[in-house]
Formats: C-alpha cells, sequence, structure tokens
C-alpha cells in the first residue's frame, strides 16, 4: 500500500466519528437521459432529456417547445421505441412530426376536446377560455396518467401549450408527484410543453424557450422565402445535474429550426451561450 | 369391449333458460310453450315442482300458484345451450350422438378406450358432471355396455349410475315399464296382464310375448333384458362460439347486459380453450326495442382467453358506446384464433404490453371520444393539414429514416383547429397587419404568398394563398404564424402557429 493511500485511511479513521469517509468522493448517481436529436441542446442538458422524469418545456407561442418535442420522439420512435403526444388544445400538426422523422406509426396521439363543442380562443396565441380548458385541462391529465400508469411507452408529450397557463396552475402538486412516480415506475420521458412551467418540484428539468430570430433566403427587400428561425434555450432547473451549477447566470443555448421547404445543407447555426 | 356414456338432460328447455341466469335456478321457474292464450307450461325445474306446478298446465293455472315465475320458450336460446352441452361432451369423446326430443337433451358417448385418458368409467362420470355443472347444467349420466340400458337409466335415474357388464337385466328389473315408452294400447296391455316393471316383461316368454304383440315386442323384451342392438350415428356439428339471450323485458341497465356478457365470455372462453384457440374477435349483436339493431365489435391486439380482460374491454366498450335503447336480445359471437406466443428479447426497447395497451386505449376513448385516439396518418394529397386517424398497434419493424435531412430538426406548427377568422390589412398586395375580435397585430415581414389549389372540380376543392408572417401584438410578445387566404371568397385565417 502508498504511503498516499495509507495515510488517507489513517486520516479517514481519526475523524470518522466527526466525518464519515472524510477524503473518499461519494457516490453519484448517474441518471440515463435520451438525446433530443438537437446537438448544441444535448450539450446544454448534458447528454439530452432525463429518462423516468418530468421534462418541462416553457415558453411562448413560437418559442420552439413543438419543434424540441418533435425532435425527440423523432429518435425515439426511430429506436424502435413507442411515444404518445396528449394533446390538450388539439394542435399537432402530423404532417411536422412526419417531416422532423417521427415514426407516426409508433406515435399514439390523444386529442382531448371536442371540436364541437370547443369554443373560439378570444386571441391568436392565447389560451383557450378558462371554462373549455378546465374539460380539456382534466382530459389530457387523465389521459396522460393512464398512459403512465400503462407502462411502455418510451415518452409521452403532455401538450398544454394551448392551455391558458391560470388553469394550468391549479393542477394539483399532488398530480404531478403521481406523475413523477409513475414516469420513474415506467422509465418515460415525460415531456410538458406550455406556457409556464406548472410541475414545480417534480420536473427533473425545465427549459425555459423564447423567440429570437427569423431567417429568409432573398435579398433583404425582396424576401419571399422563410427558411429558418432561431430560438433561445434557457437551463432554468436541472435536478440530475452532473455538476453543480454555479450561482451565476443560468446556462443558455441558441439553436434553430428550419422549415421543410429549406433544402440547403448548410447546419443551421447553434452555439452555447 | 364397447362403453356408453349416456348423457340426459331432463326440462331442457328450463335448464337452457336458466343457464346464463343463476340467481333464479334457487327460485321456482316454469316455461310456458305456444301462443297466447293456449299457452301450456312445457318445462319447469324442481321448486316449481314441489309448488304444484306440473306439465300441461294453462297459464291461467299456472299463475295461480305464488311464487312461480314464468318464462315463455325460446328454441334460440336451447340451441345455444345445446351447442355449448355438445362442446362440452366432445371433450370426452369424438363419437357422440344425439338422442334429444322436444323436452329433453340426451346426448350419448361412445367412451370406448378412454380409460387412459380419463381414468375408469366412474371417474369419467365424475369429470362429465362436473364440467356440465361449470357450465349451470343439471345431469343424469349412465354408463354401460348396452347402448338402450345406458338410455333408459339415465332418462328414469338421477346423478352418476354405473351398470357393470352382464348386470344390465338385474338393473333394468326394477324400473316402472313407463320407462320404454310404450304405445298406449300396449301400455294398457301389459297392465291388463299385470306387468308394471322391467324385470316382469324380461321374465316372459319372447316366442309367446312375440305370437301375441308382433314382432314389435322383440324389441321391447330385448330392451327389458338390457341386449337391444343398435347402430351407432355420431353426429359432428360445426365449430362455431356463438352465445345468445332473450330477455323476458328490454334491459337498459348497463349492469345488467354486462352481468349476462360475463356468462357469455365465460362460455365461450372454455369452448375455444377445450380446442386449444383463443378468442380473436367478439362481435356484440344486440337487437334493441322498435326492431333497431346495434352491433359491437370487440378486436383485442392479440387473441387473448382471459376472461376478466375481455370483459373489461366490453365494459369499456359499452361504457363508451351504449346502446340507444333497451335491449331485447343479445347474440355474442367470437372469431377463434391462435393463441399467442410472443419471443421476448433481451435487448428490445420496451413497448406496451398488448392486453394492457388494448384496455388502455378503450379507456383514453372514453375520455376523449371514439374517433380522437390512434395514429395519425398522413393522406396522399397536397392539399394542408390533411390526415386521418388509424387504430393504434405496436408496430413490429420501425420505420427507417428516409434521408440524412431526417435527421435535422424542422420547424412546427400548432394547428388552430378550427382555423381563426381574422381580417387583414394588405398593402402592396402583402399583409401588413391582422386583427381577431378584439386584438390587432403589426405584421414586421411577410413571405408569401404559396398558392396552392386542388380537386377543383370537386365540392370540397380548395384554392389558397398561404402566408408566412412575423407579426408583434401590442404586449410586445412576436409570433410566427400561417395566414391563409382563400382566394374564392377572400375570406383570411389563423391557421397555425409556428413553434
Amino acid at each position: 500500500m502508498g504511503t498516499a493511500a495509507a495515510l488517507r485511511i489513517t486520516l479517514e479513521r481519526s475523524l470518522q466519528h466527526r466525518f464519515p469517509a472524510a477524503l473518499t468522493p461519494s457516490a453519484r448517481t448517474i441518471y440515463e437521459t435520451a438525446s433530443t436529436g438537437i446537438p448544441v441542446l444535448d450539450s446544454l442538458l448534458d447528454g439530452g432529456l432525463p429518462v423516468g422524469a418530468i421534462s418541462e418545456i416553457s415558453g411562448q407561442e413560437s418559442s420552439g417547445r413543438t419543434s424540441l418535442a418533435l425532435s425527440f420522439l423523432a429518435r425515439r420512435t426511430q429506436d424502435a421505441q413507442v411515444c404518445a403526444w396528449v394533446d390538450a388544445g388539439d394542435a399537432l400538426d402530423p404532417e411536422s412530426a412526419a417531416a422532423n422523422g417521427v415514426d407516426l406509426r409508433r406515435l399514439l396521439w390523444v386529442r382531448c376536446g371536442t371540436p364541437a363543442a370547443k369554443p373560439q380562443p378570444s386571441k391568436p396565441g392565447t389560451p383557450m377560455a378558462a371554462t373549455s380548458a378546465l374539460s380539456q385541462l382534466d382530459q389530457a391529465l387523465r389521459s396522460a396518467d393512464l398512459l403512465l400508469q400503462a407502462g411502455g411507452f418510451a415518452a409521452i408529450v403532455l401538450d398544454l401549450g394551448s392551455i391558458d397557463p391560470a388553469s394550468a396552475m391549479r393542477i394539483p402538486l399532488a398530480t404531478w408527484f403521481r406523475f413523477r412516480q409513475a414516469a420513474d415506475h415506467a422509465r418515460t420521458s415525460l415531456l410538458v410543453l406550455g406556457r409556464d412551467s406548472y410541475a414545480q418540484s417534480s420536473a427533473a428539468l425545465v427549459l425555459d424557450c423564447a423567440p429570437l430570430r427569423a431567417r429568409a433566403a432573398g435579398k433583404a427587400a425582396h424576401q419571399t422565402v422563410l427558411t429558418s428561425l432561431e430560438f433561445h434555450a434557457e437551463r432554468g432547473r436541472q435536478r440530475f445535474a452532473p455538476a453543480p451549477t454555479p450561482i451565476r447566470k443560468p446556462p443558455a443555448s441558441t439553436w434553430s429550426a428550419n422549415c421543410t421547404w429549406d433544402i440547403s445543407t448548410a447546419p443551421a447555426t447553434e452555439k452555447r451561450a | 369391449m364397447t362403453l356408453y356414456a349416456c348423457l340426459h338432460l331432463a326440462e331442457f328447455p328450463a335448464q337452457a333458460l336458466l343457464r346464463l341466469q343463476p340467481t333464479l335456478r334457487a327460485q321456482p321457474v316454469a316455461v310456458m310453450e305456444g301462443r297466447a292464450p293456449l299457452e301450456a307450461l312445457c318445462s319447469l325445474n324442481r321448486p316449481a315442482r314441489r309448488l304444484g306446478a306440473a306439465l300441461g298446465m294453462t297459464r291461467l293455472e299456472a299463475e295461480s300458484i305464488p311464487g312461480l315465475k314464468l318464462l315463455a320458450r325460446n328454441p334460440q336460446i336451447e340451441s345455444a345451450a345445446h351447442n355449448v352441452l355438445f362442446e362440452a361432451a366432445a371433450r370426452f369423446s369424438p363419437r357422440i350422438e344425439n338422442l334429444g326430443t322436444t323436452t329433453s337433451s340426451t346426448l350419448m358417448l361412445d367412451i370406448t378406450g378412454t380409460e387412459r385418458l380419463f381414468g375408469p368409467p366412474d371417474a369419467l362420470a365424475q369429470r362429465l358432471s362436473k364440467a356440465l355443472t361449470t357450465l349451470g347444467f343439471r345431469a343424469s349420466i349412465a354408463i354401460s355396455a348396452s347402448f338402450h340400458t345406458a338410455r333408459i337409466l339415465a332418462a328414469a335415474t338421477r346423478g352418476i349410475t354405473l351398470i357393470p357388464t352382464g348386470q344390465e337385466a338385474p338393473t333394468l328389473a326394477q324400473l316402472p315399464l313407463a320407462a320404454l315408452n310404450l304405445p298406449a294400447d300396449d301400455a294398457q296391455t301389459f297392465a291388463n296382464w299385470g306387468i308394471h316393471t322391467l324385470g316382469e316383461l324380461a321374465a316372459l316368454p319372447q316366442d309367446e310375448l312375440i305370437a301375441r304383440l308382433g314382432q314389435r315386442a322383440l324389441l321391447w323384451h330385448q330392451l327389458a333384458l338390457g341386449t337391444a342392438p343398435h347402430s351407432f350415428q355420431p353426429v359432428e356439428p360445426a365449430f362455431q362460439l356463438q352465445e345468445f339471450f332473450e330477455f323476458e323485458t328490454p334491459v337498459a341497465d348497463l349492469d345488467s347486459l354486462l352481468f349476462l356478457g360475463a356468462r357469455m365470455i365465460d362460455s365461450l372462453v372454455a369452448r375455444a380453450s377445450a380446442r386449444a384457440f383463443s378468442l380473436a374477435r367478439l362481435i356484440l349483436h344486440m337487437e334493441l326495442e322498435k326492431g333497431a339493431v346495434c352491433r359491437r365489435v370487440i378486436a383485442p391486439a392479440i387473441p387473448s382467453i382471459d376472461r376478466k380482460f375481455l370483459l373489461k374491454l366490453l365494459q369499456l366498450q359499452l361504457a363508451a358506446n351504449p346502446p340507444s335503447a333497451a335491449v331485447q336480445r343479445i347474440t355474442l359471437r367470437a372469431e377463434a384464433g391462435q393463441s399467442s406466443k410472443v419471443q421476448l428479447g433481451l435487448f428490445a426497447p420496451q413497448t406496451p404490453e398488448p392486453s394492457r395497451l388494448d384496455v388502455t386505449l378503450a379507456r383514453l376513448k372514453a375520455i376523449a371520444g371514439e374517433d380522437r385516439v390512434g395514429s395519425p396518418v398522413l393522406e396522399d394529397t397536397h392539399r394542408p393539414g390533411s390526415f386521418h386517424l388509424a387504430p393504434f398497434a405496436v408496430s413490429a419493424t420501425p420505420q427507417k429514416p428516409s434521408n440524412a435531412s431526417s435527421r435535422r430538426t424542422h420547424l412546427a406548427l400548432r394547428r388552430m383547429r378550427p382555423p381563426i377568422p381574422v381580417r387583414v390589412t394588405v398593402q402592396a398586395e402583402k399583409p401588413t397587419a391582422f386583427r381577431d375580435r378584439q386584438h390587432t397585430y403589426a405584421i414586421s415581414a411577410a413571405y408569401g404568398p404559396w398558392k396552392t389549389s386542388g380537386a377543383w372540380w370537386a365540392a370540397e376543392g380548395w384554392d389558397l394563398a398561404e402566408w408566412d408572417v412575423l407579426a408583434q401584438a401590442t404586449s410586445g410578445e412576436s409570433l410566427a404564424c400561417l395566414l391563409v387566404e382563400d382566394r374564392q371568397t377572400r375570406a383570411w385565417h389563423l391557421e397555425a402557429f409556428y413553434d
């Protein structure tokens, strides 16, 4: 035995009554993550979205939440896994999902709400009226609960992006806690899309998204084709971070999503803040 | 040596009606046959007999007996019950002859050589009796080397009777002459002679008997001795998994339907299992009041014989889509499928368990709607936003990405269903602002128009101009959205958001 090792053991024994294993690094659990399919975000999130936990992707409309979720589902379905999209506002566009590479045969889509009973939104980009949102929200929560309890789904997206934050904030914490337990038990990644963060302490990860800028083809005065949108993503909370984040500005990245008609091979601009 | 087992189900019309209603078995029940007002009692159970009911009573006489429940005879229910009985008997012998009458069901099983499968005859009789009791039947069983001896004893006695070879005549000797169902004139002749039992008939000299009553007396004499010959005529009906029941009064209560459905599923599962089958589909056909018909199909992802699972699917199906009126008749038909055997892989990705997924999907449909749960399938058209939902099933092979471009992240749309009508301000053929009912949005950049049209020859044709716009709300919130102008009606809609 080397001198350093012997010295360490001696010190630990002498301090054992005050500091157990004072000089031995504590054991650390490595949590499984799954790639989002966007390298810069994978880097920001230390590998991707956590498996068996709740991840919240929050932000206003046009902040890239849906593109990110579809990119994540595309990777999961291409690995022969099964995913579900619980759509509280009936807003999913299957063409966008297919364009992102989601295997639609492996995607279960639950369209909450009844079109005939759905009233017109009061304002574009704002949530549904609270009276209808409650019933739609109730359907979405019940559906997500059933899917989590059934097990076998690699990822479930609970899309509350069209729901009034005031209604979604009223979801009891016990519900989120139950979702967290079920997701952990089933090894399911539960993604919650919303205008705000709702799960609070039950969320393992919170990613705040915001729109940054748009890019178009052609000269400035004659731009007729939108080619991509750039988004800003900021890591708000990460319970299973390998290394504790120092108290300073939270880590963030910018990433972009190209329009389906943009066939240019140049990689989109992405950078880590 | 040939050996026969005879199953005799007396009062079969009553047994068939009570098979799916176990709660009524302990009550006095009589079955009426014929058209009103000439209905007559044709079958009854033991409690009814104890109350004084008898065959041939009119409805008025039967109704005068307090506590006696009267049911109408139903040939369809009897036919279904007979099929069930035949299926159960076929598990013990493939050679079965049907000897049923209008008011009883009698099956003769050729059980020669079955000792190695079911043990000695008494063990076989016990197992047979247990199987029939499980199905809700009460049968008397007689086993003999003589066909007719087994038949006569099964009809004349209760429980299980074993007749050793050579003991046919002594066993039959105590039975009354009525066991032979003689014509009335001949029965009266024997009564005048003082012959009342089969033993007394067997003791008569054969030649003199034939000289007085003709050749038909030879058969009676041989029957009394247990030596009458018989040419076995086996029958083999088609395998059909079907149950039928008709309610006395229309039933609208879901619990009552499920109670009956559970009994039917039990029976179907037992019959399918006996042939190493599973149930691939259940088709529920309900005849409602006023002649309406309701049909429900339950198709689990994999064939199953799990009765609780099938019953749960039935419950969820009926809860989500209840019949529009009270149910008068129910037919539950099943399609047999092969039992599934799935080789699981150690490194295969996790997928939902098929049976559990079926129940989950049924529950989701009950929450969100029958047509709002499934896998999206894009339609082969250029019309924007065209898709339909297909039933969700876990496919075995994943779809491989077609090319490298599918690895890129594309901008997704969030559709507004239905699209929101907006008023758009257009300057220099470009939208510069739009307004919904309450708010105005300034457009900072508009890209387009993308013109798309199709099906101009049909009513569902479209002719649209799409604009991708970047808009600024008064609150400072920026949006990227898709505005669509219908070029025929000049109406503008907010179709979707980029997100």
